[in-house]
């Protein structure tokens, strides 16, 4: 079953792009990527899907229920944490998280609140309005996973958060998602990406351009290529080699292409030395960018 | 109706209640004590009335009878001053109940909790609502209480068309807020449009009544529709002006909230 289909899901302002026919479908208890640039569009699909903005065409399923026609139902079973954070300054983080709990009718939230406050080191007394952004997103945290959602919506999640509290809320995802927790998953850091999820889609300009495994992202990408020739002939580079460089015998290149007919073109020349980098998230990003 | 937003959005609002509260009750209750000094005055007042040029108490709906009864003294007050205050009150409230949340950046975190839009605008309505009676009870016990205490007779059956007036009046113009707060820009603030639509309004009737070369005016201004100052010392309800003023109303209201279900929330 999908916990979130989109179907041409478009949304545009006016004569402003927004988003234009995405459609991605993400299975229950997968972690999804969901990758691009900043304004790439990513922030509208979410507030699309939470129902902030209405679609201008297309459609959008959460648990196969209509975000438009069922959103505040539906919303019951998300947890949602927000790249900016924004609160009532006048509340305390506890007034906030008890406000929260009280919305979403769940018993019991004091003792959640008061572990995940003492897991995330946040002193829920102090008012919002004199917090750190660092912290209002630990806040910010705790509200979207207070009352256990089926699905989390994270849009930008770990900026303004230390690599200790990044590493918690990692390990923290990592827990709820073995529990069963889809987690929809939106950054423009690709190592967070890599490191937590199992699928991807990559949006640029409000358009979706690849859905990909991780894996298959990782293995058929960009191969970055250093090498050291015995001689200065320059033999012609293999078909996948871009933005070669030559020095005298040395050169470097992005290969993009099947390894084995790397090994075959290499096998061909007399190497000195050879340096092959792992593509890291960053040059695939680049790379289906470039196409 | 969401009884947890409800709740939480009275007590966001009791300050500005408190102090709007305190304000218009402190007003009311200075007004009608220092009637028995005019009172005591009676002739020379009424002198005094009659060297007034005839327009200036004709805009402010003074006549002899202003001076002679408490009612008609009250009368004066309540129009310029009562009603022009609630009605800024309870306008500006209602202009910025639903919209401070997007322009705090806070309505991302209400309407992304299981609540419907209709149900966070129907509940903010109803805080307002009950905002306005509790000022506008409040008021109208106190004006019952300062009239006993400082008259020996009054003119109730006045007293009350004044009041179902004033009322009428004042949700009009909270719904006019509303409205604003629903078309109008969410950072834009609200007081000066407002406090320029009432004020405004009452101005316009003002020089209508004074000049029957303006006349005209009045049709412009919903305090011709609903007077609220004594003729002769007696005022009626007019319940047709009753019955139009509650459909401007709710129209207002109804415009405003199928609005906001369709609003996209920008952040």
């Amino acid at each position: 079953m999908n916990v979130i289909e989109t179907v041409a899901l478009t949304k545009s302002y006016g004569q402003q792009r927004g988003i234009d026919k995405v459609s991605i479908a993400v299975k229950k208890g997968e972690v999804f990527g969901f990758i691009g640039p900043n304004g790439a569009g990513k922030s509208t699909t979410i507030r699309t899907l939470l129902g902030l903005l209405h679609p201008t065409s297309g459609s959008a399923l959460l648990f196969g229920e209509d975000v438009v026609k069922q959103g505040h139902l539906l919303r019951q079973r998300i947890g949602y944490l927000p790249s900016e954070v924004d609160y009532y300054a006048e509340m305390t983080s506890r007034e906030l998280l008890h406000y929260h709990a009280d919305l979403f009718g769940i018993t019991g939230a004091a003792k959640k609140i008061e572990d995940l406050a003492q897991y995330f080191e946040l002193d829920l007394d102090r008012p919002i309005a004199d917090l750190s952004f660092g912290n209002k997103k630990k806040c910010a945290i705790i509200q979207a996973v207070v009352h256990e959602p089926e699905l989390l919506i994270l849009d930008e999640p770990t900026s303004g958060l230390d690599p200790l509290m990044q590493n918690r809320f990692f390990e923290l995802l990592e827990q709820r998602n073995a529990d069963g927790t889809t987690i929809f998953f939106s950054s423009h850091i690709l190592s967070e990406i890599q490191r937590m999820c199992d699928r991807a889609a990559i949006i640029r300009d409000g358009e979706i351009t690849a859905v990909e495994d991780i894996t298959t992202l990782l293995s058929k990408q960009m191969k970055k290529v250093r090498l050291v020739l015995q001689n200065d002939d320059r033999p012609e580079l293999p078909e996948g080699a871009k933005h070669a460089e030559w020095i005298g015998n040395k050169v470097h290149f992005d290969y993009v292409g099947p390894t084995q007919e790397l090994l075959g073109w290499l096998n061909q020349q007399l190497v000195l030395d050879l340096t092959l980098s792992e593509p890291d998230l960053e040059s695939i990003f680049m790379n289906y960018y470039r196409r | 109706m969401n009884t947890v937003l409800f709740l939480k959005e009275l007590k966001r609002n009791r300050k500005n209640t408190l102090i709007w509260s305190s304000i218009v009750l402190g007003f009311t209750l200075m007004i009608l004590s220092i009637y028995p000094s005019f009172s005591h005055m009676g002739e020379d007042m009424v002198k005094l009335m009659s060297n007034l040029p005839e327009e200036y108490a004709k805009a402010f709906g003074m006549d002899e009878a202003t001076w002679s009864s408490i009612i008609g003294f009250y009368a004066t007050y309540y129009g310029i001053y009562i009603t022009l205050l609630m009605g800024i009150y309870t306008a500006s409230t209602g202009a910025t109940i639903i919209g401070k949340e997007e322009r705090d950046g806070t309505a991302e975190f209400l309407l992304t909790r299981p609540i419907s839009r209709g149900s966070v605008a129907g509940t903010k309505l109803a805080v307002l609502l009950t905002l306005f009676v509790i000022v506008y009870a409040v008021q109208t016990l106190v004006a019952i209480a300062g009239m006993t205490v400082f008259a020996d007779t009054v003119n109730w059956d006045a007293f009350v068309a004044m009041h179902i007036h004033g009322f009428f009046l004042i949700a009009f113009f909270t719904s006019a807020g509303v409205l604003m707060g629903s078309v109008l820009s969410v950072k834009l603030n609200y007081m000066g449009p407002i406090v320029g639509l009432i004020f405004g309004t009452y101005f316009l009737n003002a020089i209508a009544s004074a000049s029957d070369a303006v006349g005209f005016l009045a049709y412009f201004s919903p305090y011709h529709y609903m007077p609220l100052t004594l003729e002769q010392g007696e005022l009626m309800i007019d319940l047709w002006a009753c019955f139009g003023f509650s459909i401007a109303s709710a129209a207002m209201l109804v415009f405003s909230y199928k609005r906001y279900l369709k609003r996209d929330i920008v952040g």
